[in-house]
């Protein structure tokens, strides 16, 4: 989801503080609408919005002075062209067909990235038998990269779908066709198969033509008032839930026709793709079980995961920590900056970090490259996976941009954008909110650490041959051997523990 | 052998003579000396005679202004100056019996002469006829106060040439005044005079009255002071006065010569510290003034200063707060005096201020937000027939806490004890937005300058926003 920021607010205010916002989080706002009130060295300012959307979260909360581009709320919506920031794209034309004879019109797996080979289908929005008009959204594709909708580029009369929902088809190849009528589009079938001279006949613009719309901006696929489906996001989850097709409940019985959970018909068709299971071959499976294909995330986390636990010689080693100090450190911040445990973790992690040249390498070849700063990386769960964003020079940032650039990074990659991907040397991965004691994670190739964070617990502390209670908390490393030998990583662990027990010594 | 005491007490000004009553409710054996009488200067030179005077004044100006509300009051109301003064003596005579009765009470020993210091820890008092008694303390609080500057190389006689002591008690009134200074004590004075018929003028060298308050305050009592017929000459000197004429004649570096019946200075006030002994215990001052610290200690050990002589802050209500933390100190039960004094200004409309200015929070590196109320908007200011003023809130903006209040009107001085008492607390200026006021009173001003001071503001028209798009990432 597209993050709005602080613009330059007059002629030489670097910073701003919130006053007071006048639009509050799950809003309908306008572009052009005023969303909140700051105050600079040189006044009051109002902010409107860029564009049209729901404001899902305010990233900036009232009396928080923010410096000019830092992140003032995630917005849900489609952005307007004329916004002067770069706009991330959110939905893509149809590839044209390159051979294109008569009355049919092959609609392609659209190339949606450099890289990209094949698409998903995860749904089609139009059935066979409807008239498309071009501009619509018909159907959407997923890829390792993201999950993208489709356009149409043409109008006409959707004759055949020959990639159905969960099926995966090479980019560039007919998903389905807008012809009149079927025999037409048999005919087009058996021609295309039958003439080698297909892709020789095809002229050098159309191929890049084809390659276009991965790098184009494409009009926003649909605006509030104009194709925006209103509904709550009560009514989003239960419709995602239930399987019902918002587009399918004719007129909401909230304000403005917005529909709410009540809307939604208690029962719908299952929702085809990730979120529910869908039988893509019926081979032997046993009773009951159903196969699903893999997520292009899935499919990553499989191939990244394999190549570190096959490649890197792991190790492990544990340490308990008096969470006590951590904890009364942790409240006494969060007023102040509003930062996370986790944060007060990656802070420690990256001045530890930065004591031991090992820690803040990792292994290329046979060779070590070792990096200025303690670039680390925050896994972040999502529905069907994980992905790792990374804070750069996390050991340059004070507790409360900390704050603020882990919440960034964590909300970018809900919207599909993960920043820094790669750069990282040390990754954090914290299940303590689940209750988790402790675990043991794989490294994130190449990096060259893990350290996985479990629960903050009450406990029995033994001092000076007493028992009392108090909190402690289990971290577990894991270390490529290759680099990171016994004694460091116990050094490293040491410094660690010694700054969570003694938390003020970060800020001092 | 001479007697001892736990503490001694230099001084029974609004300093000395608290710390005596606190040393006293501590249990300490403690001894006031005063050379002239209990209440020091603001009791007998000060705040007290010129407040009782300004009452005089006020009703005066009050009942020249009575057709405004409705009253038509006989022509001839006439200030009988004599009257006045009587009255004046009669309250510093109930206040000076009432310090003496306190004290008593809590049997803290007085006695009246002149203290000097005698080397570490001893004190010698005397009286015209010599020495009257020589004691020993543990702990010595030196309150001796300041008295009003003179100019050197201006003539000398205070029946012409007068400061604040004389003028709060002369026997008949000028008919023209020259007021060589626009500080606090000048602008009172002012004030006090101009109702009662004397034809004033007003110098002050620096480029506003007020020079260490709000700017927009001082230009506002301007204002309402010319309209009243003072004459205010600011950023001007005086270049030389001489006795001549009916009184003196000033000549102004504006080139102007003023004639006049009799001449206030009232360009400030120097510590009286020059007699009382210093050297013989190796005490040393800066311009006559004994530094201290936040606990009021000297650099000598068991040696300590509050009010006037300190130099902190030449006010009353300063001095005996400092009285308070030098006897808890002095005591054992240390802590350092940290709270804000206010300032009062007893002109007509009054002056309350504490805190930082707007600009003293600028130059100090805080990020600045101010909020502006004007009084007129006030259904009691209205009321009372006093419109004019207005309060000013100042707020750090990214902290959102109150830095400070300015407020020029009716009743300033009763209204900022209310803004005291919220920056003492170091409230945000939210919590005051969000407090609530009674309703119709000036205090109010306080909660409404607040609120504009956030943009939200009820009784005022919409603060001008500069309106931007946001960026998207």
């Amino acid at each position: 989801m597209p993050t709005l920021t602080l613009p330059p607010v007059g002629k030489t205010a670097s910073k701003a503080t919130i006053l007071r916002w006048r639009k509050l989080a799950e809003q309908v706002v306008r572009k052009g609408e005023i969303l909140l009130e700051v105050e600079t060295d040189e006044g009051l300012a109002v902010i409107e919005s860029a564009m049209d959307g729901i404001i899902k979260e305010v990233l900036a909360p009232a009396g928080r002075t923010i410096s000019i581009g830092a992140p003032l709320a995630v917005i849900e919506g489609v952005a307007n062209q004329s916004a002067t920031q770069p706009i991330k794209q959110k939905s893509i034309p149809v590839t044209k067909t390159t051979i294109s004879t008569g009355k049919v019109i092959p609609i392609l797996m659209p190339k949606a990235g450099q890289s990209v080979e094949e698409g998903v289908i995860v749904k089609w929005h139009v059935q066979p038998g409807a008239m498309i008009k071009k501009g619509e959204i018909i159907f959407e594709i997923e890829t390792d990269k993201a999950t993208i909708e489709v356009e149409a580029t043409d109008s006409g009369r959707l004759a055949r779908i020959v990639a159905g929902e969960g099926a995966s088809s090479p980019v560039l190849q007919p998903v389905a066709y807008l012809a009149d009528n079927e025999a037409d589009v048999d005919a087009f079938i058996a021609a295309s198969s039958t003439s080698p001279a297909s892709p020789a006949a095809a002229p050098a613009a159309p191929v890049e033509a084809a390659e276009k719309p991965s790098v184009e901006l494409a009009p926003p696929a649909a605006a509030i008032g104009t194709g925006r489906i209103k509904a709550s996001p009560a009514a989003r989850k239960l419709a995602a839930e239930r399987g019902v097709n918002l587009a399918t409940v004719a007129r909401g019985s909230g304000p403005g026709g917005r529909i709410l959970s009540t809307d939604i018909p208690a029962t719908g068709t299952p929702k085809p793709g990730l979120a529910a299971a869908e039988p893509v071959a019926a081979g032997e499976l046993p009773a009951g079980a159903i196969r699903k294909r893999m997520s292009g995330m899935r499919k990553a986390i499989a191939r990244n995961l394999t190549l570190s636990k096959t490649t890197i010689p792991h190790w492990y080693l544990r340490a308990r920590i008096n969470a006590g100090p951590m904890m009364a450190f942790y409240k006494s911040q969060k007023a102040k900056v509003g930062c996370s445990v986790n944060d007060i973790i990656v802070m420690a992690s990256a001045r530890a970090i930065m004591d031991f040249p090992a820690m803040h390498s990792r292994v290329d070849g046979e060779s070590v490259i070792e990096f200025s700063g303690a670039n680390i990386g925050i896994a972040v769960g999502m529905d069907d996976g994980l992905v790792v964003p990374v804070v750069m020079n996390a050991e340059q940032l004070t507790l409360a941009q900390l704050a603020v650039e882990t919440k960034r990074l964590a909300n970018q990659a809900r919207a599909g954008r993960i920043e820094n991907m790669g750069q990282g040397i040390f990754t954090i991965s914290n299940l303590g909110m689940y209750g988790v004691d402790e675990f043991v994670a794989i490294i994130n190739p190449p990096e060259a650490a893990i350290l996985a964070v479990g629960a903050v617990r009450e406990d029995v502390i033994v001092k000076d041959g007493a028992l009392k209670a108090g909190q402690t908390l289990h971290l577990t490393l894991s270390a490529d051997h290759r680099l990171i030998d016994g004694t460091l990583g116990a050094q490293f662990m040491a410094r660690l523990k010694a700054l969570l027990e003694n938390p003020l010594q970060l800020i001092a | 052998m001479s007697k001892h005491y736990t503490i001694a007490i230099l001084g029974a000004g609004p300093g000395g003579y608290i710390a005596a009553l606190k040393a006293a409710q501590m249990g300490a054996r403690v001894v006031l000396v005063e050379k002239d009488h209990l209440g020091g200067t603001c009791l007998n030179n000060g705040c007290i005679p010129s407040k009782a005077i300004l009452g005089s004044a006020e009703l005066m100006h009050r009942i020249q202004h009575a057709a405004a509300m409705g009253l038509e009051v006989p022509a001839g109301t006439v200030a009988n100056w004599g009257k006045i003064q009587a009255r004046k003596d009669k309250i510093l005579q109930t206040l000076r019996a009432g310090i003496k009765g306190l004290l008593g009470a809590r049997k803290a020993t007085v006695l009246l002469g002149c203290a000097t210091l005698a080397g570490a820890g001893r004190v010698v008092v005397s009286g015209a006829a010599g020495v009257l008694e020589e004691f020993t303390a543990d702990k010595i609080i030196l309150a001796v106060g300041s008295v009003p500057s003179r100019i050197p190389g201006w003539p000398t006689d205070t029946r012409v040439v007068c400061t604040s002591d004389e003028a709060l008690h002369w026997q008949t009134l000028p008919r023209k005044l020259l007021i060589v200074g626009g500080g606090v004590i000048g602008c009172e004075f002012a004030c006090m005079m101009q109702p009662l018929g004397v034809e004033v003028t007003m110098v002050e060298m620096l480029p506003q009255i007020l020079p260490n308050l709000d700017g927009q305050v001082a230009q506002t009592l301007r204002k309402i002071l010319v309209a009243r017929g003072i004459r205010i000459f600011t950023g001007v000197k005086i270049e030389s006065l001489a006795l001549g004429g009916a009184g003196a004649v000033a000549k102004l570096g504006n080139g102007e010569s003023l004639e006049t019946d009799r001449v206030l200075v009232a360009t400030g006030r120097r510590p009286n510290t020059a007699d009382i002994g210093l050297e013989t215990i190796g005490l040393t001052t800066e311009r006559g003034f004994i530094r201290v610290n936040d606990r009021m200690e000297t650099v000598l050990k068991d040696y300590y200063c509050i009010g006037d002589a300190n130099g902190r802050c030449l006010l009353a209500h300063a001095a005996s707060a400092h009285g308070v933390v030098a006897v808890e100190n002095a005591l054992g039960q240390g802590h350092e005096f940290k709270a804000p004094i206010p300032n009062a200004v007893y002109t007509f409309p009054e002056v309350g201020t504490v805190g930082l200015t707007a600009e003293e929070a600028q130059a100090q590196g805080f990020p600045v937000a101010v909020g502006n109320f004007p009084l007129s908007f006030l259904g009691k200011a209205l009321a009372v027939n006093d419109p004019e003023g207005f309060v000013k809130v100042v707020r750090n903006r990214e902290t959102g806490r109150l830095l400070g209040v300015h407020m020029i009107g009716h009743n300033a001085t009763e209204c900022i004890a209310a803004a005291g008492a919220l920056l003492h607390q170091q409230v945000s200026v939210q919590d005051i937005a969000e407090t609530v006021f009674a309703h119709p009173t000036i205090s109010e001003g306080i909660k409404e300058a607040a609120e504009d001071a956030l943009a939200m503001g009820l009784h005022l028209p919409p603060r001008k926003f500069l309106q931007v798009t946001a960026g998207v990432e």
